[in-house]
């Protein structure tokens, strides 16, 4: 374990942008079977069967997406990374973790999603940091995505935190 | 609806397991070894498999939409993964308005198990509908 996670590659990719993706246009199969799924085993209120909007956490990206571009001069963009971050092409160490949770998610909702729509996903290095714990020193992850929709409205902004040790 | 600090959002439960952990990796492509395999969640540290905290995520969601209405809003939502969701367990969503502002309305919302241990702790915003 290393005496600290934040060193120089790390510092210096914070706040890069790594990767646009392009979703395909949102079905209403895909916002139907959505809310079946997180309201099972009841059925989902009558919107979201009708497709009228999709649910807040709808995520049009999960099966793969239409366009994926990286950002990154270091990185071919030959490879999809579902997360977004090319940590090998930043050049971020690969430290031996025994353990990579989901550490938590933090969402500013702005216009729905709706039939149609197709989604741009930028996704950039947030403030990564470290604390020690009972198992040695942690390291919290976190990036930054920001969804838009093809008027260039804001659909939502993310931040998620991975914790790893 | 006139909401004040204090108010109980009526919760949204669900008893949980593989039924509802492989329906959400269908749509959400989330086919992992910890959430579909025990010995994988197992070596994690968990017992067994444990469900998605996106799922959790999204019966905070469904408990906030049905409170607010039709033409409500959930603006903002902030949860921290603290504790896993294994097999078996009974998850509820709760939520307790902390602030009202006009029609905006801040919680505290957190997913406990049956024993009324937390495992997803956080706070929201919404926007009430008219």
């Amino acid at each position: 374990m290393p005496d600290t996670y934040m060193v120089p590659e790390v510092l210096a990719a914070i706040g890069r942008e790594c990767s646009r993706t392009t979703s395909y246009p949102i079905t209403a199969s895909d916002i139907r079977k959505w809310a079946l799924a997180v309201y099972w085993p009841e059925k989902p209120p009558q919107k979201f069967i009708d497709a009228e909007y999709a649910t807040e956490d709808f995520d049009p990206f999960a099966w793969g997406p239409q366009k994926y571009e990286s950002l990154l001069p270091e990185d071919d963009g030959s490879v999809i990374y579902r997360h977004g971050i090319n940590e090998d092409a930043l050049g971020i160490p690969k430290w031996d973790f025994i353990v990579g949770l989901n550490g938590g998610m933090d969402c500013q909702y702005g216009v729905r999603m709706h039939v149609g729509d197709v989604i741009t996903d930028v996704k950039s290095v947030g403030q990564w940091s470290e604390r020690p714990g009972k198992n040695g020193l942690m390291l919290m992850t976190r990036h930054v995505s920001v969804w838009t929709n093809q008027r260039g409205e804001e659909v939502k902004r993310t931040i998620n935190t991975g914790i790893s040790y | 609806m006139t909401v004040n600090i204090g108010d109980v959002v009526p919760t949204f439960t669900r008893e949980t397991g593989f039924a509802n952990w492989n329906r959400y990796a269908a749509v959400n492509d989330e086919f992992v070894p910890i959430h579909m395999d025990d010995a994988a969640g197992e070596a994690a540290g968990n017992g067994g498999a444990f469900g998605m905290g996106n799922l959790q995520w999204a019966y905070l969601h469904n408990m906030l939409r049905s409170w607010i209405g039709e033409t409500g809003e959930i603006l903002s939502m902030e949860v921290q993964f603290r504790s896993p969701n294994v097999k078996g367990q009974t998850i509820t969503a709760h939520g307790v308005v902390t602030a009202v502002e006009g029609d905006v309305v801040t919680l505290e919302v957190w997913t406990d198990q049956q024993d009324g241990i937390k495992l997803a702790p956080g706070t929201a915003t919404v926007r009430m509908g008219k």
